[in-house]
């Protein structure tokens, strides 16, 4: 030992204190402290990952809440909003014959039905919407849609591809219990006024 | 997919079996995962991912608490996050709308909102994904490292949908190692055909009276049509619901999977406690294992006790459905509970067995009219026309008309929830006893097997009623 050491530490470290006060804070055998039990991390791998999982979650319902939902709203309301773009120069409104004849449903089965039609057979140009009163019907309503999309897709091909290219870009939506459908050379407007309507 | 339907029946199950049994044994989870994923996606394409989200939260979760198993406190924060997390998912899918419409009800406003429709079986997932963690909690179970066993025990196609909700303690060591053999296949087949007949040719016919009756105008139901309606409405959704988890049972059965039982002839019981034993038994034991014995179930005052059969009851009313009368449902059972714990059950029990039965019966009819009423106010008018008030009659010709048409129907429906079944199934099932009887089973069953087929052809759309919970 220096003198400088003696001085700083004094008796106790020359008898040996300082080593027996390191036992007695830090343990004599190293082994005890590896041995020791760990304390339980508060985060681990799995912790962040139920975190990012349930993140996930929350973020696939907001996409679903903003692209998929439907809307309590009036029918009449959301019909409106779609009513005010139509172009009633090329289009006509149709009664519940013309549902009946063209898609085969009834309109009295349904909350509401909005139905926009071409004047002339030459055109393929429709709007429709329907608000149904039960989820079964959704199915139903898709399902004549499709049918009719189809069967027009087959009749225009031969005569008018361009009309036949119209009913292939058809706008088709179903948000909640709204069916809507249309085939436009606006049809993206009015699909856009369909989304902002509910 | 519906179990019922031809696709299911003749292109699904037998590819999903042929692959099943072809691949080498450390793949068959894989399989039946796959087959599951591609069953629910068919039917719901878009929330799919959202099942998908639920089966990694909680494998998570249940790693996570199990990780932390030496202190207790973190595991218990644990806990706590995955249940909130699932039942938060839950709650806003099935409540959301009911909590607006009483907003817009009570206050006056008249708030839009969004909707979103209920995810197919997301009530029974999120119930087993729940008891998967508690369980962990608890340390009756450790969790499971796998993520392919922990996804197959979430969305296994044959429970998936409706049911039975299957506690992860019961399927742990199936999930690994499980018996096959042929014995077991025939009897899986034979509880899938029986269920099938329930579903397609029993319930569905069934469940047209009861739509006849409810198609009646008001005012001119007499109170036998009344009954009629009710208990033709009890005969459906019996033999529709175990129709499907007898359906569930057997397909579990033909993979390998062993199910417990989710009925047990519940129209036979002489008490509305013994009712409970037997119907949707794995529902009432989900609740009584999660939530009445951690709240101290029968273990503490009588006061306390009744409080937590009320509350256990409401959340089995409102796990039904979000409205009203869904809740009230559960409460009137809860309360009956209450009563034959406390004020009647001793003295129900010295009384002769037919008044028992006829005591359980009644009151089981009028908590079906809550349940199939669309709103409180029909459902107690029904009720009163049950019991005279507001009846045109005490029995009319329509009444008669509908016995008369179809007493046929009826006296299956009575037989078949009741011993008269287990009598039918002891002699399809004596193929143990020789040769005849083996053929004879076999002609039986086939026999169900076509005329549920014919009848399916000939139908339209026929989901389960259990689908929209």
């Amino acid at each position: 030992m220096t003198e400088r050491q003696e001085a700083y530490y004094g008796e106790e470290y020359e008898n040996g204190y300082y080593e027996e006060g390191y036992e007695e804070n830090f343990g004599g055998d190293y082994g005890e402290y590896e041995n020791a039990p760990r304390e339980t991390p508060s985060f681990s791998k799995a912790g962040v990952m139920k975190w990012g999982a349930a993140f996930l979650i929350l973020v696939y319902i907001a996409l679903l809440l903003i692209y998929t939902s439907g809307s309590t709203k009036p029918f009449e309301e959301v019909a409106a909003s779609v009513e005010t773009l139509i172009d009633k120069e090329n289009l006509v409104k149709q009664d519940a014959q013309a549902l009946k004849r063209y898609y085969g449903l009834n309109s009295a089965d349904y909350e509401g039905v909005l139905f926009y039609s071409a004047e002339f057979s030459i055109s393929a140009q429709e709007v429709l919407l329907i608000e149904v009163k039960t989820e079964q019907q959704v199915q139903e309503v898709r399902d004549a849609v499709e049918e009719r999309l189809e069967s027009r897709k087959n009749t225009f091909e031969g005569y008018a591809p361009e009309q036949a290219q119209l009913i292939k870009q058809a706008q088709t939506q179903v948000r909640g219990k709204f069916v809507f459908m249309a085939v436009s050379p606006e049809a993206e407007a009015y699909a856009a006024a369909f989304t902002k309507g509910l | 997919m519906l179990f019922s339907s031809i696709t299911f029946l003749f292109m699904f199950l037998p590819v999903t079996l042929a692959v099943y049994y072809l691949a080498a044994p450390q793949m068959r989870n894989l399989v039946m995962l796959a087959a599951s994923l591609f069953f629910y996606a068919w039917g719901e394409p878009v929330y799919i991912i959202l099942m998908l989200l639920s089966i990694l939260m909680n494998y998570y979760c249940g790693l996570d608490i199990d990780g932390k198993r030496e202190n207790p406190q973190f595991a218990r924060r644990s806990l706590v996050f995955g249940v909130l997390a699932n039942v938060a998912v839950l709650a806003f899918f099935k409540y959301y709308g009911l909590v607006m419409e009483t907003v817009n009800g009570v206050f006056p406003v008249d708030i839009p909102y969004r909707v979103l429709p209920l995810p197919i079986g997301i009530s029974f997932y999120t119930f087993q994904a729940l008891s998967y963690i508690i369980d962990v909690y608890r340390g009756e179970v450790r969790a499971q490292k796998k993520l392919i066993h922990f996804s197959l025990y979430i969305c296994m196609f044959p429970q998936l949908i409706a049911g039975p909700i299957v506690r992860y303690i019961d399927i742990e060591e199936q999930l690994m190692q499980r018996s096959f053999g042929i014995v077991k296949f025939g009897r899986g087949a034979m509880f899938f055909i029986r269920g099938l007949a329930k579903k397609v040719v029993i319930a569905n016919s069934i469940g047209s009276v009861y739509e006849e009756v409810t198609r009646l105008p008001v005012g001119t139901v007499s109170v036998l049509t009344a009954w009629v309606g009710c208990i033709a409405y009890a005969f459906q959704i019996y033999f529709d619901f175990s129709g499907y988890s007898d359906m569930a049972v057997g397909l579990g059965k033909m993979f390998g999977f062993e199910f417990r039982r989710n009925f047990h002839y519940p129209y036979v019981s002489k008490s509305i406690t013994e009712f409970w034993r037997r119907w949707h038994i794995s529902l009432s034991t989900w609740f009584r294992e999660y939530v009445y014995i951690p709240l101290g179930g029968n273990r503490c005052s009588g006061q306390r006790n009744m409080l937590n059969l009320i509350l256990v009851w409401a959340l089995t009313g409102l796990w039904h459905g979000a409205e009203w009368n869904f809740l009230l449902w559960g409460l009137y059972y809860g309360a009956l509970l209450i009563l034959e714990k406390f004020v009647w059950g001793t003295l129900m029990e010295r009384l002769p067995g037919f008044v028992q039965h006829i005591y359980a019966f009644v009151l089981v009819m009028v908590g079906w009219v809550f349940f199939f009423s669309p709103s409180l106010g029909a459902a107690l008018d029904h009720i009163g026309m049950m019991f005279g008030m507001g009846a045109s009659a005490l029995a009319d010709r329509q009444a008669v008309f509908l016995l008369t048409t179809h007493w046929l129907l009826f006296v299956l429906c009575i037989l078949g929830s009741s011993r008269g079944w287990s009598l039918l199934c002891a002699f399809t099932e004596s193929y143990k006893k020789g040769r005849t009887q083996r053929i004879m089973s076999c002609v039986v069953y086939m026999g169900m097997f076509l005329v549920s087929v014919a009848f399916l052809v000939t139908e339209t759309f026929n989901p389960f009623l259990y689908f929209r919970f």
